[in-house]
């Protein structure tokens, strides 16, 4: 056959008569994706992502994948148009999938921990390979595993059976048994020096994930701590009853000996000017935290035996005890209250804590606010100070009963004063837990932008400040939230400042294409037929007795068997096939999003009849590649096109499951799947 | 010697409207008493909206009568035995549809409503299978070819092509084996041109394809019709059994050595199987699912063989175009448009029903001179052509002339010959919305952008007529229909944004009653629509009450009444039963 030559975007390409534009394309080194065309078969121009323009036709874009080159034809291949088109194409697709890249705790988690993949690890009797699973993204499965508020939990499907998997105690039963069999955290080799010098500003949860990052990328990273521990809210924001001095220390001086340097007692601003550190360093990473407590913005908040809760907590921590005296006042709603409550219990007091809105609004968490009420603290809910007084050398809190009124920004419903409810109490101590503030002047004078909120302004990809070089994440950057998302984001940080280093572009760390089936209480029932209930595993607790009088840790930890029995209760969502997906690929090179129609979608439906090929119609694209392959080079038309418009489905017709079908297994139909849709199944171990 | 015949039309649309009846009682009259006519049946006349109409030929020549039912039919043989026939409900007189017929020229339905559909001898006493005798004894293929090229005759079924290039492909094709197609699986909704072809005058249809096989060297061809036209298949299947018992079919057809076969081939009812390359798939016995085009049918259609396919229509045109020669028929001319096109006049106009129009007379003369104008009395508001690949045409460009150019021009197509006629109560967003349930529905499937996008496109258009539509939808409504048209494979998803596009291009301010002050214009929205009783006008006669399907409707008896509208459906069957206009849509 002779040649022809086409013009590719300008490019001349020489290529037999008889070729596809999209043979010609790449010839020519452009690449055009592509989900309908699989290699044995004809070309079917079905998915139409492959779309492309001839010069000369009506306008319309043309399939590359079927359409033949002629002589002399010129082909637009990539513009504004086609990538438009194709942006739309992948749209439509992902519109209409039902089914999830990661699992829905995956998704919720700050972190972005494998969490399906650590719980079966454990589920195999691999502990120590799920904690060195779970630092390839968090590096403290001890102190998150016991602390975590578990956002992860709240998504987790199991949920919809009986009870979600203990995933977040899961972490620090990882972490307990590589202690135990190691004796220290175990990390993995680290990447040879780069000579480049980082510092970071805090040794909190963020500060010290991106240094463990930085340092394992080879990177000379040192940490200016302005106390004289590590830990940052961990240690001076939650009581040894929750999270021990030895657990955290553990993780913490672990990445000390890894290689990181850490400055204690150095407070920025005060210790050594952070203008010094830019001069010094290749790159900076702020992680200063939110250190300030808020004001109750009451008369009186200054006076003797009121204090802050973090300032009470960070006491606590450092083993100085305040007398609080016999009757405590916590005000807020928040686990710092909660904390301080349960740490003020401990000292001997009676504790009562005042929150001006419901149970229902507390933003503790629930399991936190169960455990306070079980050891003896009261809440007074509805119920606000509104000043506070010393007469006599006693302390009077002047409080005001409250009413919920319209919704705030927050959704949350706004509390109003009852008039003429005030009334006094008289008590030892108050401590106002209303929540944190960041104190961003200590490095404001590196010139980068700072929020109207006194937060540091980063971009949300890449976490790099206004200014090139310094990066910032946790709850600096964010104000005052959980350690897993100040360790999240600090990680992402780290991604960026390596890239930083590496004189690469800044683009932060890789976001994938993540289908997402629905909310918890929004997917389909059908998704959990047949699945057995199992008892969600408890922790053992210290005796109750003995709870309230000391700060020893409450929570006792698994059993290794009971561990791994809750571990196989993982229902193991998400797509076994998400790093494999054409789809999922070109959904992100696209930058699709599955909710831009927010119309219906095809649902769930899994056929597992056979024992070596599955079948998920909700993730089919209805491509007809495994229509074809079975037929064109199987010759047995096991599967064909059902229905019409949008109800068209790829399946075994006449409503007929694969094992009544004239399936042999051959597997041809996987092979061309370009999603999930058809699977082998995964032999048993 | 009896000299008066009465002749029945028994057309689908006839017999819809009760022409069997009359037909048979007429039958039984004649059996039974004595009575000086004879009884004969026809097919549609095209004026669809006087059926049953009975005909009566004399001396004095023809009268036509519509909305004849048994009684009046009793009226007519009493007449016919009196010597002086009913002076009412006659048609195509002075007065009233005189116009209907003078701005109408008929090739393609020259016998329509004229001949005996089941006669083979009706249709020969018409000049019928000259022209096939004429090709086959003393022209060439390539002189029909150039007869055919010349009359500018365009495929009827929508896409326009010349049909004497279509048939050069075929001839050209160096194949021993070719097939012919007879595309006649109408499916618009509202178009009933090709069924009344088939009907009316079946072997006009068979003729045009024996015609386009000698030319092309087809041996083998098929009528792909629908299966929901049971009355078409049957005059066709005894139209083909006639003409191979004359041997206009055949074997060594008219004692040449031209043979040519003619099969029906049922469709069942998928609409996008009239796109060509679906509905080949379909004859082969496969899904009817279009492919990529080329390689085209001449080249490699059934059985990867060469294949022509034209439209009912464009075969109906052919044996007078070859008889007549190409002059008769491009003789009516206007831009680059010959000839004549069906249409199935269709909605708010005085006459329903099928006409025949030279290329180049208006939308307005065809509506009101033709249609008879408004049947409503309301202002006429817009035409949709086209059927769901086509468009709306306002009121405005009522005197666009009837072209390929120039109804392409205004965003609608000239389609296969749907017309329908829309006055100020439709809602425009609504009927985009109806013509994409359809195409969405019809959609083989196939490809993303049909499958899914017209999917989002119909959500969006619901929306918006729930009144939950949001500016943000119109552009992403807007947006889809760019690219569902542009990238999709076959004509069903290429135009099927048509109705969207025009609808939003001509009545965008509907669009914006809808979303931004949550109102129906045309007041035929129900969620956006309210149905109140004006308690001054009424009077409480309760009427409305015992009409009411889902008893929203309360009050005294002689006091004002009012409506619940939490239980209110809103179908207005109250406000057509208020003899006091007391009832409204808000």
């Amino acid at each position: 056959m002779s040649d022809v030559v086409v013009k590719i975007n300008d490019k001349d390409v020489k290529i037999p008569e008889g070729s596809t534009i999209l043979d010609a394309a790449r010839k020519a080194g452009f690449s055009i994706p592509t989900l309908c065309s699989a290699e044995g078969l004809e070309p079917f121009t079905s998915c139409f992502i492959c779309a492309v323009k001839v010069e000369g036709g009506r306008g319309n874009l043309v399939p590359s994948c079927a359409t033949k080159v002629r002589d002399g034809m010129s082909v637009t291949v990539e513009s504004d148009e086609i990538n438009a088109s194709r942006k739309m194409c992948v749209n439509l697709m992902v519109s209409d999938h039902c089914g999830d890249c990661l699992p829905p705790c995956e998704t919720a988690c700050p972190a972005s921990i494998d969490i399906k993949g650590f719980l079966a690890l454990i589920a195999e009797r691999k502990p120590e390979e799920a904690a060195a699973l779970i630092r390839e993204k968090a590096p403290f499965p001890g102190s998150l595993g016991r602390i975590c508020p578990r956002p992860c939990e709240a998504e987790c499907r199991r949920t919809r059976v009986d009870d979600p998997v203990s995933i977040c105690f899961m972490k620090r039963f990882a972490s307990d048994c590589e202690i135990e069999k190691y004796g220290v955290p175990q990390f993995s080799e680290k990447l040879p020096p780069t000579g480049k010098k980082v510092a970071v500003i805090g040794a909190g949860p963020s500060g010290m994930t991106a240094a463990y990052f930085l340092n394992q990328q080879g990177h000379d990273v040192t940490v200016f701590e302005k106390n004289s521990k590590s830990g940052g809210m961990l240690r001076y924001g939650i009581p040894f009853y929750r999270l021990p001095d030895s657990a955290l220390a553990s993780e913490m001086d672990a990445i000390e000996n890894a290689g990181v340097t850490v400055k204690y007692n150095t407070e920025i601003g005060k210790d050594i000017k952070v203008t010094e550190l830019e001069k010094e360093y290749d790159a900076l990473m702020i992680a200063i935290g939110a250190q300030g407590a808020s004001n109750m913005r009451v008369e009186g908040e200054d006076l003797d035996g009121v204090y802050s809760g973090i300032e009470y907590l960070g006491n606590v921590a450092n083993s100085d005890y305040p007398d609080l005296g016999n009757k405590v006042v916590i005000v807020g709603g928040g686990n710092t209250a909660i904390d301080a409550s349960r740490t003020a219990l401990r000292s001997g007091a009676d504790v009562t804590i005042l929150y001006r809105r419901t149970r229902a609004e507390m933003p503790a968490n629930n399991f936190e606010i169960e455990d306070a009420l079980e050891e003896g603290v009261k809440i007074e809910f509805l119920n606000a100070p509104v000043a506070v007084r010393r007469e006599n050398g006693k302390l009077f809190v002047k409080c005001i009963k409250m009413e919920l009124g319209e919704s705030d920004a927050s959704g949350r419903r706004r509390p109003v004063p009852v008039e003429g409810s005030e009334y006094e109490i008289e008590v030892s101590a108050v401590i106002s837990a209303i929540g944190q503030k960041v104190l961003p002047e200590a490095v404001a004078e590196l010139g980068i932008e700072i929020t109207k909120w006194g937060t540091v302004a980063v971009d949300e990809n890449t976490f790099m400040t206004t200014r090139a070089g310094i990066f910032s994440a946790g709850d600096c950057q964010t104000g005052a939230d959980m350690a897993v998302r100040a360790v999240g984001n600090a990680r992402k940080a780290a991604v960026s400042i390596n890239q930083y280093l590496s004189g690469e572009e800044v683009t932060g760390e890789e976001v994938l294409f993540n289908s997402q089936m629905g909310p918890l209480d929004k997917v389909p029932e059908s998704l959990f037929e047949g699945v057995e209930s199992a008892e969600r595993i408890k922790m053992p607790v210290i005796d109750h007795k003995v709870r309230t009088t000391s700060f020893n840790e409450i929570e006792k930890g698994f059993d290794y068997e009971e561990a791994v029995k809750e571990a196989e209760r993982c229902l193991e969502c998400g797509c076994d096939k998400a790093d494999d997906c054409k789809l999922r690929e070109y959904a992100t090179e696209y930058g699709a999003d599955q909710n831009m129609f927010g119309g219906d979608r095809r649902g769930y439906s899994k056929d597992t009849t056979r024992s070596d090929i599955t079948m998920e119609t909700g993730k089919c694209i209805s491509c007809g590649s495994c229509v074809r392959a079975c037929a064109e080079i199987k010759g047995l038309n096991v599967l064909s096109f059902v229905n019409r418009g949008f109800q068209t489905r790829m399946t075994v017709p006449f409503g007929r499951s694969l094992v009544e079908s004239s399936c042999d297994g051959c597997g041809e139909c996987v092979k061309v799947c370009p999603t999930a849709a058809i699977m082998g199944v995964k032999k048993e171990l | 010697m009896v000299d008066t015949i009465l002749k029945v039309g028994l057309g689908s649309c006839g017999i819809a409207a009760g022409a069997l009846d009359v037909y048979n009682h007429l039958g039984e009259e004649l059996r039974d008493e004595e009575h000086n006519f004879q009884l004969a049946q026809t097919s549609c006349i095209g004026l669809c909206f006087a059926e049953p109409i009975v005909e009566v030929h004399n001396s004095e020549g023809r009268t036509v009568y519509g909305n004849v039912d048994i009684k009046f039919a009793d009226k007519i043989i009493d007449g016919i035995s009196k010597g002086e026939l009913p002076s009412e409900n006659r048609l195509l007189e002075e007065d009233n549809t005189v116009k209907y017929l003078k701005r109408q020229v008929k090739f393609a339905l020259k016998n329509c409503g004229i001949i005996d559909p089941e006669s083979i001898d009706e249709y020969i006493g018409r000049e019928g299978y000259k022209a096939l005798k004429k090709a086959v004894t003393s022209m060439t293929g390539d002189e029909i070819i150039a007869v055919m090229k010349e009359s500018g005759l365009k495929g009827r079924g929508g896409a326009g092509f010349l049909t004497g290039q279509k048939w050069d492909f075929l001839r050209k094709a160096k194949k021993d084996e070719k097939y012919l197609v007879c595309n006649a699986d109408e499916g618009d909704p509202g178009a009933f041109m090709d069924r009344a072809i088939l009907e009316g005058d079946p072997h006009n249809v068979i003729e045009g394809m024996a015609i386009a096989a000698f030319t092309t060297g087809a041996s083998e061809g098929y009528i792909y019709c629908r299966a929901e036209y049971p009355l078409a298949i049957k005059r066709l299947v005894k139209a083909i059994s006639d003409a191979e018992e004359m041997n206009f079919l055949g074997e060594n057809i008219l004692g040449t050595d031209f043979s040519f076969h003619l099969h029906i081939k049922e469709g069942a009812g998928a609409f996008v199987c009239g796109e060509e390359t679906a509905l080949i798939a379909s004859i082969e016995g496969g899904r009817g699912m279009p492919h990529l085009r080329p390689p085209f049918p001449a080249e490699s259609g059934i059985h990867n063989l060469p294949t022509n396919i034209n439209n009912v229509e464009t075969y109906a045109n052919v044996s007078n175009i070859i008889y007549n020669g190409a002059e008769s028929f491009n003789i009516y001319k206007s831009g680059d448009s010959y000839g004549t096109k069906v249409f199935a006049l269709a909605g708010k106009v005085k006459n329903v029903g099928l006409v025949e129009v030279p290329m180049g007379l208006t939308i307005r003369e065809v509506v009101e001179e033709i249609g008879g104008g408004s049947s409503t009395g309301r202002k006429l508001k817009a035409v949709q052509m086209g059927g769901p690949a086509g468009g709306c045409i306002p009121e405005s460009l009522f005197d666009t002339p009837i072209t390929y150019e120039a109804i392409n021009a205004t965003g609608a197509i000239m389609g296969s010959g749907g017309m329908i006629v829309m006055d100020e109560t439709s809602c425009m967003v609504d009927v985009a919305r109806y013509f994409l349930q359809f195409t969405q529905q019809e959609s083989c499937g196939k490809c993303t952008f049909c499958r899914i996008g017209t999917k989002r496109m119909l959500e969006i258009l619901s929306r918006i007529t729930e009144g939950a539509g949001t500016m943000e939808d119109l552009d992403l409504l807007e947006s889809l229909a760019e690219h569902v048209g542009k990238t999709s494979l076959c004509g069903l998803g290429q135009l099927a944004p048509n109705p969207v596009k025009t609808t939003i291009k001509y009545f965008r301010s509907e669009y914006l009653a809808h979303i931004e002050d949550k109102k129906c214009p045309a007041g035929v929205c129900r969620s956006l629509i309210e149905i109140k009783i004006n308690p001054e006008k009424c009077t409480g006669c309760t009427a409305c009450v015992r009409v009411c399907p889902v008893n929203a409707i309360s009050g005294e008896r002689k006091q004002p009444h009012i409506i619940d509208q939490d239980k209110c459906t809103k179908c207005g069957m109250c406000i057509e039963k208020c003899r006091f206009d007391a009832i409204d849509r808000f």
